[in-house]
């Protein structure tokens, strides 16, 4: 029964590589779109932990936390707080750097927190606040900029004073600048986008948050991935569309891979009808049809994993987000969508061999 | 090639109908274990249709069709009673195209769950038997018409049927491989001793058998020696 399963296989090249193939790009939709979203939660964990912080103070309702304005004078009630170890206001500016828009430039107090966790790689500190910048790692590789060469943000040009990485990966696709300069560039005086804090020993990120929220009305805490990604009404939007997005895929994916196998099975319906006349019992045949099922679906699987790893990590940059988020591969995604695979490869062969086997040999041989 | 006794077949005022079009009416016939009987009769009488019910793979609408006293279809597993009791060829030789000649002979006893070994060693016997040991690893398509159809035989023969049902063997071959394919099916049932029913327009299929058995319409006009029916 193998060695025909593996001759049938093998001998019907073409027929195999279209069905693996059908079962390839279900899987690996699967694949790329459970990487994004794994990729996206990673994303927006990094972003409540900039700088090392532990949760995030935001201006409530807003589209997007990037959108948020929060008055400076909050900073001095928040840092006073018994549950708050340190408190540095952050102003955050998108698409400021004209020559790699995905680039956001932070503006941080040079004394905060947030800038003294920077690991300076090259270079030195800014010693003039109001003419140098920092630039993370993976801006100045892809810019092909070092220490002494000029980024021009929002018009304005800077030199570079040194380079950091912090292993954020918005932070080392971005820059860092005195937040007063930045407040100059938005035209944002005694404002900051957010405050990010570090919480006091003892203190729990949940039971501070709440508290703060209390205490600052029109504020929102951010301290997990998961109210990150819902922040605003366009990270519910986008948490909503991800979801939607991942159940179409597993929809399609499962039509299309149901939908090949079937149609596989349904064009040997004369070969199969032929087993039966020479003996085969129906239980027999099912068995050669699983059996292919689940090598195809293995075979195509195994493939789909393969080109969703690699595709998904090659759309982020085409597309250019990849300073937003990075495709993040997980063994259980990796598995899901391998058992979505082989499980739907088979349910797909489940009716059209129950059609076969309930079909007269008779009948099924005419159509040969 | 060890024997197989030849079964006796039954078949009491059978009828079938697909649909509107009745191919079968009230056929009766009974074939002697051993025997060789000739079907003839025009397209659409009903010749390949009374080999169905014979061979199980259709059930009749109303009678009945014995073979040794079983009636096929109504057994609780038919396809294990056909693969005892009855080995088919049909005009086209139905080969799988993915596998040798010696993995299709194969095929019928991989159903029976013979073993590995014994599978390859009677199938290889066969081949023999049919002249095609040479050939044995070639695939379908690289085989000629007639080696198609003799392989096709040897399959049939695989578990060693008591009755071989063959439905124009000869009917897509030329006239001389006809003839060899026709020499091959008689020498193997005098040698095996099995009672073979052969549907064919061929005349020489009647000339060969014990007897032949004409339909029209669906009705059987008449049966007996060659000699009465050829005329």
């Amino acid at each position: 029964m193998l060695a025909i399963i593996a001759t049938n296989l093998l001998r019907s090249r073409a027929r195999t590589i279209f069905t693996a193939g059908g079962i390839a790009v279900g899987v690996a939709t699967i694949v790329a779109l459970l990487s994004f979203t794994q990729g996206l939660r990673n994303t927006a964990d990094e972003f409540i932990h900039l700088g090392g912080s532990e949760l995030g103070i935001f201006q409530a309702n807003v589209s997007d936390p990037t959108a948020s304005i929060l008055p400076a004078s909050i900073l001095g009630q928040i840092s006073a707080r018994p549950d708050v170890a340190r408190a540095t206001p952050l102003l955050l500016m998108v698409e400021a750097v004209k020559t790699d828009p995905a680039a956001v430039v932070f503006g941080a107090d040079p004394n905060g927190f947030f800038t003294h966790n920077l690991v300076l790689v090259k270079g030195d500190k800014p010693r003039s606040a109001a003419h140098e910048i920092l630039m993370g790692d993976r801006l100045a590789e892809h810019m092909h900029l070092a220490p002494g060469g000029t980024l021009t943000v929002k018009g304005r040009t800077f030199r570079v004073a040194g380079v950091y990485h912090s292993g954020v990966l918005f932070e080392d696709s971005g820059a860092v600048l005195a937040i007063e300069q930045a407040r100059q560039l938005t035209g944002r005086s005694g404002e900051e986008t957010d405050v990010v804090v570090q919480l006091a020993p003892g203190a729990r990120a949940s039971t501070a948050g709440i508290s703060i929220e209390k205490s600052f009305p029109g504020t929102q805490i951010i301290s997990d991935p998961e109210q990150a990604l819902r922040a605003g009404a366009d990270g519910t939007l986008i948490s909503n569309a991800i979801l939607v997005i991942v159940v179409i895929a597993l929809i399609v994916g499962a039509i299309s891979v149901a939908n090949t196998m079937a149609m596989s099975i349904m064009e040997r319906q004369g070969e199969l009808a032929l087993l039966s006349t020479v003996g085969w019992s129906p239980t027999r045949v099912a068995s050669l049809i699983f059996g292919e099922g689940i090598a195809v679906s293995v075979l195509g699987s195994a493939l789909g994993l393969l080109i969703g790893v690699i595709g998904g990590g090659l759309l982020v940059h085409a597309l250019g987000v990849s300073a937003y988020v990075s495709p993040s591969v997980t063994a259980w995604g990796l598995g899901r969508a391998l058992l979505v695979g082989v499980a739907i490869g088979v349910l797909g062969g489940i009716y059209p061999a129950w059609r076969v086997t309930r079909m007269t040999p008779l009948k099924a041989l005419a159509g040969t | 090639m060890s024997q197989a006794a030849g079964a006796a077949v039954l078949v009491e005022g059978a009828g079938k109908s697909f649909g509107s079009v009745t191919a079968l009416r009230d056929v009766s016939l009974k074939v002697k274990p051993g025997e060789a009987v000739a079907i003839a009769g025009r397209s659409g009488s009903g010749k390949s249709t009374l080999l169905s019910l014979i061979g199980g793979l259709e059930q009749p609408d109303s009678g009945q069709v014995l073979i040794d006293g079983r009636a096929i279809w109504r057994e609780t597993h038919p396809a294990r009673a056909r693969r005892e009791v009855v080995g088919f060829i049909f005009q086209r030789h139905l080969l799988l195209s993915t596998l040798s000649a010696r993995a299709n002979v194969e095929v019928p006893l991989i159903g029976a769950r013979v073993h590995r070994s014994e599978r390859r060693d009677r199938a290889l016997e066969l081949l023999q038997e049919v002249g095609l040991a040479d050939r044995a690893e070639h695939l379908p398509h690289e085989l000629s018409g007639g080696e198609r159809q003799r392989v096709a035989v040897a399959r049939a023969l695989a578990n060693r049927p008591h009755l071989l049902l063959a439905d124009e063997p000869t009917g897509a071959l030329d006239s001389q491989t006809s003839e060899r394919v026709l020499d091959l099916l008689f020498r193997l049932r005098d040698a095996l001793g099995m009672t073979m029913i052969v549907v064919s327009y061929d005349s020489a299929v009647g000339t060969r058998a014990d007897r032949t058995v004409s339909l029209t319409d669906g009705r059987i006009q008449a049966s007996g020696e060659p000699a009465l029916c050829t005329q």
